[in-house]
């Protein structure tokens, strides 16, 4: 596995501090009530490989995958078709166990983590509940944690407000646009808080108007929470903008072919895609495919 | 016909929406209806056929309903439909909620474990493949009774719609519904409350809306098994006397009138118990 980082250096040393002047004081109130206690949140994949029976033959779908992800970090892994993201995130996840190697979620096993909440899912569709208003969907995790009535409401209502939807609580699932759906999708994620957000493509089934606002809220949402957040797109641009590392997958079986380090400077804003240096990263990634 | 405003938060659940848009389909089939009636009763009328107004003209159909005129036992032809159809329609309810009941139960064992439904999956089909005229004298042997067997027979053949579509229903939820409530920690107790059985009601009432009907025609069939009250035996009798082809007329209309709206009454029900129905789209997928 080569790392091209080096050749690419990143601008800016630490990016949630630089952004925490700029909020205005309502925001800030709302970061200190978001503010979670540290705990290691770091994950950690060692050869984790997996493999499925296929007409009773075993056929590799990862194989030997090493990735360290960062306490607080942004990651997107890319990759085709096949090519083993959402396998990777379900092994993260505790939804599949892998074949072999060993998975850390800040030094706990995957079901350890999930038995604690320690991560919020968000698929490329909502999942919502068609039965439930927006606030009962963000308050069905609170529910089966078994939070106090008050604290669920609460807690959902400020993870809507976040997610600018506070107006529609009241709404149906069925009454909103799929951008928003998604939106609720986010908060009902973040209601847990969990340290962790796992996302599978969320944005892709989205228009591009908007996918773009959804990649501004959400880096919002993760300069406020400082949540590690593992991202799996099959769009390039939206991986470089977004990450702070971009895990390259590549399929038959799956593996990663490169981890690039992106160096553009934080807060990033949707002038940074015009630039030089973003092209010359995403090319990076493209040419980092491997068999495709 | 009003235009509905767009709006999605101000549309009332409405019935009425519903049936502004369609009463002009319902009056054109109306009027097909009558037309054609009115041509066979003409026609009926001058060949003379046994018994002789075996097709009446509607008129004289309307006519005897509100007629004073005693047709069997001392009673109008009205009070003879109304009193047999209390004791059938009781029936058919009877049944038709015992029905309910043990649908929605097996099909919730079946989903919560795969040998329950193995096992009684090829029961359910059987039930379904056996006549219901076959069916009566094994459900009469084991009841002894004539009227609880004829609840039982409304309570089995309502059974299977509710038992096939709920059981689809909780095959129907999404896999990522069952993953994100593992990835919540929730136990079985919350996966079903929470996600399983609500997900089951669009399904559900499918399930009535094929059920109600149902239970009413079983209830009418069963009837005829042996004698005693009943709009099925009444049917069977009535045609024989020229006297009373109208009671056969009226219990006809009668009966497709509360087999509508058992169905009607059922999509009401769903309406209110359900009310994010109505916003449904195809899906959020795409
Ligand atoms: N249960 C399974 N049994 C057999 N093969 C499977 C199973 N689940 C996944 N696979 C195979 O594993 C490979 C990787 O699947 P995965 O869903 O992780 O791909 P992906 O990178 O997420 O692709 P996409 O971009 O299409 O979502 C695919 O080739 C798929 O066919
Ligand atoms: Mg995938």
């Amino acid at each position: 596995m080569k790392n091209t980082a080096g050749r690419l250096k990143r601008a800016t040393g630490a990016p949630a501090s630089g952004i925490a002047a700029d909020l205005n004081p309502s925001e800030r109130s709302s970061e200190s009530a978001l503010a979670e206690p540290a705990a290691q949140s770091g994950i950690s994949l060692s050869g984790v490989s997996k493999a499925y029976p296929v007409n009773g033959e075993m056929i590799p779908v990862l194989k030997n995958i090493n990735l360290d992800i960062k306490q607080g970090e942004f990651i997107s892994l890319v990759g085709p078709s096949g090519c083993g993201k959402t396998t990777t995130l379900r092994i993260i996840a505790d939804l599949i166990s892998p074949s072999s190697g060993t998975v850390l979620i800040g030094g706990q096993t995957p079901r350890q983590a999930r038995l604690k909440r320690r991560y919020g899912m968000v698929f490329q569709s909502a999942v919502l509940y068609d039965w439930r208003t927006v606030i009962k969907n963000v308050m069905l995790p609170l529910e089966i944690m078994k939070l106090p009535k008050q604290e669920q409401q609460q807690r959902a209502e400020a993870m809507l407000d976040m997610v600018g939807l506070k107006n529609y609580a009241a709404h149906y699932p069925g009454q909103l646009s799929g951008g928003m759906q998604q939106r609720v999708g986010i908060a009902r994620a973040l209601a847990l808080k969990p340290d962790i957000l796992l996302m599978d493509e969320p944005f892709s089934a989205l228009d591009e108007f908007t996918r773009e606002k959804l990649h501004e809220d959400l880096l919002q949402i993760w300069q406020k929470t400082h949540k590690t957040i593992v991202f799996v797109t099959h769009n390039i641009a939206e991986a470089v903008y977004l990450s702070d590392r971009v895990c390259v997958m590549s399929p038959h079986p799956g593996r990663i072919s490169n981890i690039i380090e992106i160096g553009l400077p934080r807060p990033r804003n949707p002038q940074a895609k015009t630039s030089a240096t973003f092209s010359a990263y995403v090319n990076l990634v493209r040419s980092s495919f491997e068999g495709v | 016909m009003k235009q509905q405003p767009k709006s999605k938060i101000q549309s009332k659940p409405g019935f009425a929406s519903l049936t502004q848009a369609k009463w002009p389909v319902t009056l054109v089939w109306l009027i097909g209806l009558i037309l054609i009636w009115e041509l066979a009763a003409f026609e009926v009328a001058q060949t003379k056929r046994t018994p002789e107004n075996v097709l009446p003209h509607l008129y004289q159909i309307i006519a005897a309903a509100f007629s004073g005129k005693k047709v069997t036992n001392n009673l109008t032809a009205t009070q003879v439909v109304l009193i047999n159809a209390a004791s059938t329609l009781l029936r058919a309810g009877q049944g038709f909620v015992i029905g309910v009941a043990f649908g929605y139960l097996l099909a919730l064992l079946m989903s919560l474990s795969k040998i329950v439904e193995k096992i009684a999956f090829p029961y359910l089909m059987l039930i379904q493949m056996i006549p219901i005229l076959g069916m009566a004298p094994i459900v009469l042997s084991i009841t002894g009774d004539i009227n609880r067997s004829r609840i039982v027979i409304a309570a089995i053949l309502t059974f299977y719609p509710i038992a096939a579509n709920c059981l689809a229903g909780f095959k129907a939820v999404e896999p990522q519904k069952h993953e994100l409530m593992y990835s919540y920690g929730a136990n079985k107790f919350q996966l079903y409350t929470k996600t399983m059985i609500p997900a089951t009601w669009p399904y559900f009432f499918t399930g009535l809306k094929i059920s109600a009907p149902l239970a009413i025609t079983a209830s009418i069939l069963v009837d005829t098994l042996q004698g005693g009250g009943g709009l099925g035996s009444m049917l069977s009798q009535s045609l024989k006397h020229a006297m009373s082809v109208y009671v056969f007329w009226l219990i006809i209309f009668f009966v497709a009138f509360i087999g509508m709206f058992s169905f009607y009454l059922m999509g009401v029900l769903e309406a209110w118990l359900c009310p994010y129905r109505k916003w449904e789209k195809g899906g959020n997928e795409a």
